[in-house]
């Protein structure tokens, strides 16, 4: 009995001891992410003092008092923990719009008037408020203010499409003829996925945008899909031969023997039964188009993609870094959430492939 | 229903691998014909070029006198069990048999006759609704059958359907499948590589060794007139015991002379070895042939190597040189490792090769 | 029947089938990958006015940045790949022991790489200045003192080593999960009898690994890591994001550095185009020489 509840109590340890491991790991890894997420809720104040804020504030508290010009605004440190004067103004707009800008608080100026009239009408030198945060400020700002950005959003996600249609058609066929065939130069088809690696993409940039330019694609989202399916092709050969190959011939055979064409059977047997692991590249697919940048910045002039917005909000002049932690993370959003899904079909997508 | 001819077929892959090598056979009319052989034999490859499956190198399929060898499977009137069931796994049990029925555009009112026809046939009517992945695989096998007789084909094939299942199972459904082929009188072509299998469920049996046809017989044929060496070994458990022996002329009888034995032929034997010139033949003896005897009838006297008891039967196995010779006896009286036996062969079952060409001397 | 058959329209239909199937894609890569690697080989052998010459190869020979980026690359291709891989490997072998959580671990050491390169850029930027929050988290962890600062990215003096293993460990924390999914999926195609064989036979956790999961996981492990090796030789994004041009230079941002920064000069569209033909020979040579040593052409023949 006794070694049965030791037994026990090693087990467990064993098992505390598994998941702290694996706590340390996963915070470790994703530590970095949770500073750009807590950034993109910083307000700009907070984001460029240092230390950096380690949680996002949900408040603020502010002073009001009078200053020379007219009110002082005072604002609460985290950091300092003081008030410290930030603002010497008797325009209501403009200390609206300071709340609003550096702050990330809303306030308008009706909430605004009525606290300076609380001040007028008190005897104290000074009076405090507070206000919440408006905690999704920068994510506003930077769709609102961010010039294309939302046009943007929209042409990056026309482009993923448009990119996964190309790859996944084009890449698809050729990955089903890999699964099921055996035919001349399969060999060499197999390793184009490393032929077109080999050379580094940057470097055909220039010359695409003559090819597109020829065919008036230049600065459209058609003409960034085509280029950006040209890597995206060959890993879809790979991962669609092996999606393929995990569904037995035998099932289309039986199809075409009870009456069913080769297409027919591809269609009703085949097809749906790839259909998860296909919805899988296409996830894939579209991680690699949608946060693809490089290729973008060169490729586009007037019409740049949502990764461009954000790496000019990054390092543009107009930079901000919470605005950008604010860009990324909305670039993120879709990525990861398609990610979740992913991980289910890693072992159809990639179980096959053999270089 | 329907005949089904094939004529010179041979099937190369690439240049050099010949899978079938110009074979012809004829399958008649309701017929229930076995393609037996060891792996790598072209018995499956030739089931997947009746069924349009794979394409013909060279040779003719007819199916009813209508020559079907350049057209697709689905022009071909046939249907097919798979080794592996082949059932579409995002279809109800009910879906998978009417699929094919839907591609004839049947009506839907007869396409739910015929696939509660075919269900109560095959036992499986209360999976109709259920999702293959909820059947097990014996339930799985039985809706590939339900599945292949529910388009009442010109020829029904069957690529090793019963290989996937457990050894119990495997039997009873051979003896559910022999029913069903009784009722439906579907022409039939069977792949198996289990011998015994084949014997218990064909009319006919086609052996096949190498991508060429051996022999083509009932089962009574190819177990008691074995072709040639391959298939008295192949067929059969225990398989024919073989002797190579020597020929020798006595007066008017002949002997066959062995290091262990010396027989003398009956004349009905004698008659059959009568145009062979050589001095050397293989004798098969099947373990059933092999008789004990008492000390005046025996041949040859050996020691009990070991005893396998079968309970209706036992088998006994002993040495002769380096050989295993085994042989079959009553289940009484029960013998032991190292009892003295006497031996005797049966005289009328005896089977003469020609070693140079394997073939079987006489018939 | 000695004579064949004319070949009926079915068979050779049949037999162009997968022809068929892999013609877009041949199409697809002559028009947008062959032609602009052509424009670009053209380029790296003429001069501006278009006249045959080796003058450009000479050129960048001669860059006085060239062999440093030669040799920043070459440390970053070994030690990355090497961590990486081991890294991979590591995280593969936890996450396919399928404890409780497992998946949703999955899904969480796999954010790295669905960030996009701007956000991890913004990440990495905004946390190692010295205002970032990498000294703040230090600094909140007591590690640093008030106003002290670390200046990761080079102060004065350029610690060209420091600045190296920085860009390895930024590198191999988005790019491990990638070869992560790729040695997982291989792991889970492995019998378990396999491994379980081992232990059976007296083998401890170490030895199975060696002897019986990595040479079984071969394919695999050729997969993960050529795909790694050729992206590895072409690292630059990271590099420029956090430190500019120049100050670290490696053979794929000098392209970028030609093209997009001096394009002014009369010899910048020569120079990245003949840094390009470098580069891939050096991709294609690395790539050949991995797949002969690990064998992966050997199978091929038996296939």
């Amino acid at each position: 009995m006794k070694s049965k509840t030791n037994k026990k109590v090693i087990k467990a340890a064993k098992e505390t001891v598994f998941y702290l491991f694996l706590t340390t790991l996963i915070a470790g890894m994703l530590l970095p992410v949770y500073f750009i997420i807590s950034l993109s809720f910083l307000s700009t104040r907070e984001a460029y003092q240092y230390p950096l804020p380690l949680v996002p504030a949900i408040k603020t508290d502010m002073e009001l008092g009078y200053g020379e010009r007219g009110y002082l605004l005072s604002v609460w440190d985290r950091i300092d923990k003081e008030y410290q004067t930030v603002l010497d103004t008797a325009d209501l707009e403009k200390m609206e719009y300071y709340i609003k800008s550096q702050l990330g608080t809303k306030i308008t100026e009706e909430e605004l008037l009525i606290e300076t009239s609380r001040l007028e009408n008190s005897d104290e030198e000074s009076i405090f408020f507070t206000k919440p945060r408006a905690l999704l400020n920068n994510y506003d700002t930077f769709f609102t203010v961010t010039r294309d950005a939302v046009p943007a959003l929209i042409r990056s996600l026309q482009i993923a499409g448009l990119t996964i249609l190309i790859s996944l058609s084009i890449g698809g066929l050729a990955g089903y003829a890999f699964a099921r065939y055996i035919f001349r130069g399969k060999d060499t088809l197999r390793f184009s996925v490393l032929f077109v690696r080999m050379f580094p993409g940057v470097a055909i940039a220039l010359p695409m945008v003559f090819i597109l330019a020829e065919a008036n694609l230049y600065d459209e989202p058609l003409g960034l899909s085509l280029i950006y399916s040209v890597g995206a092709i060959g890993l879809t050969i790979w991962i669609t031969a092996s999606i393929f190959m995990g569904i037995p011939v035998s099932l289309e055979e039986a199809a075409q023997v009870f009456g069913a064409s080769k297409f027919q059977a591809f269609m009703k047997v085949t097809l749906p039964l790839a259909l998860p692991g296909l919805a899988a590249s296409a996830m894939y697919i579209f991680l690699g188009a949608w946060n693809e940048t490089v290729a973008a910045i060169i490729l586009t002039q007037f019409k740049p993609t949502f990764s461009v917005v954000v790496y000019q909000t990054l390092l543009g002049a107009s930079g901000q870094v919470n605005l950008a932690a604010a860009g990324g993370i909305s670039m993120a959003i879709p990525a990861i959430f398609f990610t979740f899904f992913l991980r289910k079909y890693i072992n159809r997508m990639w179980g096959g492939v053999k270089v | 229903m329907a005949t089904l001819e094939i004529k010179n077929l041979t099937k190369k892959f690439g240049r050099k691998i010949i899978a079938v090598d110009n074979i012809s056979l004829e399958v008649h009319d309701g017929e229930f014909l076995v393609l037996l052989g060891p792996s790598g034999c072209g018995k499956t490859t030739t089931m997947r070029m009746i069924a349009g499956l794979e394409e013909v190198t060279d040779g003719t399929i007819l199916i009813g006198d209508v020559d079907v060898t350049e057209l697709p499977p689905r022009k071909r009137n046939v249907s097919m069990v798979f080794q592996n069931y082949a059932i579409w796994p995002h279809m109800t049990v009910y879906e998978n048999i009417s699929y094919a029925l839907k591609l004839k555009h049947m009506g839907k009112s007869e396409i739910d006759q015929v696939v509660h026809d075919v269900a109560r046939m095959t036992k499986i009517s209360e999976l109709l609704e259920r999702l293959p992945t909820q059947l097990s695989g014996g339930q799985q096998q039985r809706v590939a059958v339900a599945r292949a007789i529910a388009v009442s084909p010109k020829v029904f094939l069957m690529d090793e359907p019963l290989s996937n299942l457990d050894a119990k199972l495997r039997v009873s459904m051979r003896t559910e499948l022999k029913t069903i082929h009784a009722s439906a009188k579907a022409t039939t072509v069977f792949v198996t590589h289990d011998q015994s299998e084949a014997m218990s469920i064909a009319d006919r049996i086609v052996i096949m060794q190498g991508g060429k046809i051996v022999q083509i017989g009932s089962p009574e044929e190819v177990y008691e007139k074995s072709a040639d060496l391959f298939v008295a070994d192949f067929i059969g458990t225990p398989p024919t015991n073989f002797f190579d022996v020597e020929l020798k002329k006595t007066g008017e009888t002949l002997h066959l002379v062995h290091p262990h034995f010396d027989l003398s032929l009956s004349p009905k034997n004698a008659a059959l070895l009568q145009g062979y010139d050589k001095d050397r033949l293989v004798l098969g003896v099947r373990p059933e042939n092999i008789l004990l005897a008492n000390e005046q009838a025996k041949i040859m006297s050996t020691t009990v190597l070991v005893v396998e008891p079968q309970g209706s039967h036992q088998v006994i196995a002993f040495k002769l040189d380096e050989n295993i010779i085994k042989m079959v006896a009553p289940a009484q009286p029960k013998m032991k490792t190292g009892t003295t036996i006497h031996l005797n062969f049966k005289q009328e079952a005896l089977r003469f090769f020609d070693p140079d060409s394997t073939l079987a001397i006489g018939n | 029947m000695a004579t064949t058959k004319p070949k009926s329209l079915r068979k050779i239909w049949g037999q162009a089938t997968p022809y068929l199937l892999i013609l877009p894609v041949v199409i697809y890569y002559a028009i947008f990958w062959v032609r602009p690697v052509i424009a670009v080989i053209i380029g790296s052998f003429t001069d501006a006015s278009g006249i045959f010459t080796l003058q450009n190869f000479v050129m960048v020979f001669n860059d006085e940045s060239f062999f440093p980026a030669l040799y920043n690359t070459a440390i970053i291709v070994i030690v990355s790949v090497t961590i990486e891989f081991i890294g991979a490997l590591f995280l593969a072998l936890l996450i396919n022991r399928k404890f409780w959580g497992s998946s949703i671990f999955l899904f969480l050491m796999l954010i790295p790489m669905a960030l996009p390169a701007v956000a991890t850029g913004a990440m990495w930027m905004t946390g190692l200045t010295a205002h970032g929050w990498i000294n703040s988290l230090l600094y909140y962890l007591g590690f640093l003192a008030e106003g002290e600062k670390i200046y990761w990215l080079g102060g004065l003096q350029q610690n060209q080593l420091k600045l190296l293993a920085l860009v390895i460990i930024l590198d191999a924390w988005q790019v491990i999960p990638s070869m992560m999914i790729i040695l997982l999926a291989g792991l889970q195609n492995l019998s378990e009898e396999a491994k379980e064989a081992g232990y059976v036979f007296g083998g401890n956790f170490i030895t199975v690994l060696r002897k019986i999961t990595i040479p079984i996981l071969q394919p695999t492990i050729q997969t993960a890591v050529i795909l790694r090796l050729i992206s590895a030789i072409q690292i630059w994004l990271i590099i420029v994001l956090l430190l500019g041009f120049g100050r670290l230079p490696v053979l794929v941002e000098r392209i970028v550095y030609y093209h997009e920064e001096v394009p002014g000069l009369d010899i910048s569209y020569q120079m990245a185009a003949g840094y390009t033909i470098i580069v891939s020979v050096i991709v294609s040579l690395t790539a050949l020489l991995y797949l002969r040593v690990s064998g992966a052409f050997k199978k091929e023949e038996t296939v």
